[in-house]
């Protein structure tokens, strides 16, 4: 039972140290929680933002409207005596193209009531060319 | 006369012919970006740097012998290509850039309204083709466009509110002061998500997985109806891109330099569609049961939750948009 | 038995209009409407009472009276500025106010000079006001009949029905 000389490779005394086997990877960039908050930051910004700017519109709208409350009149009166006119003209239309029939009262109101009702488009338009009756209808809507 | 052919068939012209060249392009930036993406190079043969692919390719897809299968419905098989194009086409007409071509007043509900057609190509192409594969790959597309259009339409309902209309060219006076992205990118980040999915784009490409799945509702597809399927599809995401840009990135019209407000929303597009393809190129295909969890479990409660808020917000600050 | 609709003659209708386009309008409207304000009034106070325009068509013709005097005020004195104004909104297809205010300060501050126009407030426009007017209240504007008396005596004795209810199953 001679011992050999040939030395068993073993672990130094103690044993080896630990092994590290940790995931090691550098931090980069913000932590979570940091971006987390520049994002809420960004939004509540952007809230601030849009509202002001929101409340700058309405009145922006308000103004738009008064325009419109300024010009309604001058609008109003024009386009009453547009479609007066209109009216006046087709009497005298009817007269010329109803003359033949005996017994027709020019200008006979379709209504019972004795009112004034506003004429349609249709109505105002039907003696004249199309075209008058599409403009006044669509206006410069051009792809109606 | 010539204000009939003016409006009926120059207008629509001018918009079509731009839209239809850049989708052409679009597939020639997808195959490039991809290919540098993989380190290859690309088409390059035909024409400079391969310019000139994408009119070989299209001039090669028409001459082919469109297929008719002889079991297929005829009309409808035929039909519903003819309609993906026309809808993707004319979901171009509302849009301010910065004046539209057709002017509406609820061009958001236009939109919204017209792009649920699509559907119906999707399905209809799939049930004509009298085939089990395009069938379940058409039953599968319209599964996905659905839902995801649930979150589409939630998201533009709370971006609404910050603009007050649905006018389209409401979101670019409303983003002077900030783009919207700023106080609502939770919604552009599931937003931009839901638009990959709705286009049908990688990751959520189930519908069509060239290379793995047998190319989903258009199997029976080749040649021109094919052409046209695919038109439609590149013209959505160039669609869907330009939207995107208005909606969170707005771009303020100077009505002294309208071009600029053109050109402002066309590179925000492009940049959106370089995303697009980045994406493409980075991220692996969802499964279809994580595709339908991420919308129905995830962003139906987020966007739901956001209407709240958003609503909440501005009736609190006082920020509430006019509304006439 | 129908009647027949009454139309003035072209003569009564014949005003001298405003014969200016959409963004001149937007561009005076303030200032009109707060100079013209007397007209303007009266002439809404007469067609919301009357509801018919043939009976406001004199009240219309001093509208546009004012208007034409408005425009031609502005053209004597302040065309150019004016000029400037309007080219300005008309770039826009909105005519948004706010894209020019810094001709519309030119324009102001011109008017204010020229004609002591002072611009009015926001809001101003869109107040309440009371009119006083000489016209008289138009009574029956709706050309209502009249309305039956009520209660009307009846004619006959009333009895109760002869054979009952005509209620099958509840007649009691």
């Amino acid at each position: 039972m001679a011992s050999s000389k040939v030395m068993q490779d073993m672990p130094p005394p103690g044993g080896y140290g630990p092994i590290q086997y940790k995931r090691n990877l550098p931090a980069r960039g913000f932590s979570g929680y940091t971006m987390f908050g520049i994002g809420i930051g960004i939004m509540i910004f952007g809230y601030w933002r849009i509202a002001k700017w929101n409340r700058e519109r309405r009145k922006l709208l308000i103004e738009d409207l008064e325009t419109r409350i300024a010009l309604l009149p001058l609008l109003q009166a024009e386009s009453d005596r547009r479609s007066l006119r209109v009216m006046r003209e087709n009497l005298e239309e009817e007269a010329v193209i109803m003359k033949d029939v005996p017994g027709w009262k020019v200008g006979e109101s379709v209504f019972y009531t004795e009112r004034w009702v506003s004429p349609t488009n249709e109505e105002l338009y039907n003696l004249r060319p199309r075209e008058e009756l599409i403009k006044s209808t669509f206006g410069f809507l051009k792809y109606m | 006369m010539l204000s009939t052919i003016i409006t009926h068939i120059i207008n629509p012209l001018a918009y079509i012919v731009p839209v239809l060249l850049a989708v052409a392009f679009l597939t020639l930036v997808e195959r490039k970006v991809l290919g540098y993406m993989q380190l290859r190079k690309g088409p390059n043969v035909v024409g400079p740097y391969g310019l000139l692919q994408p009119i070989a390719d299209g001039v090669k897809l028409f001459i082919k012998e469109p297929i008719r299968p002889s079991t297929s419905s005829p009309f409808l098989f035929l039909a519903t290509p003819t309609l993906a194009l026309t809808l993707a086409l004319t979901l171009w007409a509302p849009l301010p850039m910065p004046y539209p071509v057709t002017d509406l007043n609820l061009s958001m509900l236009f939109i919204l309204a017209l792009s649920s057609l699509a559907v119906y190509s999707i399905l209809g192409s799939g049930w004509a083709s009298n085939s089990k594969y395009a069938l379940i790959g058409a039953l599968r597309a319209v599964a996905q466009t659905i839902s995801y259009e649930v979150a589409l339409g939630l998201i533009l309902l709370s971006t609404i509110v910050f603009t007050g209309g649905f006018t389209l060219t409401m979101f670019s006076v409303t983003q002077e002061s900030i783009w919207l992205l700023a106080p609502a990118w939770p919604l552009a980040a599931m937003w931009f998500v839901s638009t990959l999915a709705e286009t049908n784009r990688a990751p959520f490409d189930l519908t069509e997985g060239e290379s793995e799945l047998v190319s989903g509702f258009n199997v029976e597809y080749a040649g021109g109806p094919f052409a046209l399927f695919f038109l439609a599809e590149y013209a959505n995401i160039l669609f869907m891109n330009t939207l995107s840009a208005i909606l969170f990135m707005g771009a303020t019209n100077l009505p002294m330099l309208p071009e600029l407000t053109t050109i402002n929303i066309m590179i925000k597009a492009a940049l959106l569609s370089a995303l697009f393809l980045w994406v493409r190129a980075s991220y692996p295909r969802f499964r279809y049961d994580q595709l339908m969890h991420l919308v129905w479990k995830n962003f139906l409660p987020l966007t739901l939750a956001l209407i709240m808020w958003h609503t909440a917000i501005p009736l609190a600050t006082a920020g509430l948009p006019p509304q006439l | 038995m129908p009647g027949s609709v009454e139309v003035p003659t072209l003569q009564e209708l014949n005003v001298e209009e405003v014969n200016v386009s959409s963004a001149v309008l937007k561009a005076a409207a303030h200032h009109y409407g707060s100079q013209c304000d007397k007209p303007n009034k009266e002439f809404m106070l007469c067609r919301w009472e009357e509801k018919d325009p043939r009976k406001c068509l004199d009240e219309g013709r001093k509208v546009n009276e004012c208007a034409i005097q408005f425009f031609r005020q502005i053209k004597g004195n302040c065309a150019e500025s004016f000029t400037e104004y309007w080219t300005c909104l008309d770039y826009s297809n909105l005519h948004e106010l706010r894209q020019c205010r810094k001709q519309q300060k030119v324009f102001d501050d011109c008017v204010l000079d020229k004609l002591g126009w002072q611009r009015p407030e926001l809001g101003d426009l869109s107040k309440v006001t009371k009119v006083a007017t000489s016209r008289p209240l138009p009574e029956n504007p709706y050309h209502s009949r009249p309305r039956p008396e009520p209660n009307t005596p009846v004619e006959g004795p009333l009895q109760p029905a002869k054979y009952g209810s005509r209620m099958f199953f509840w007649n009691w």
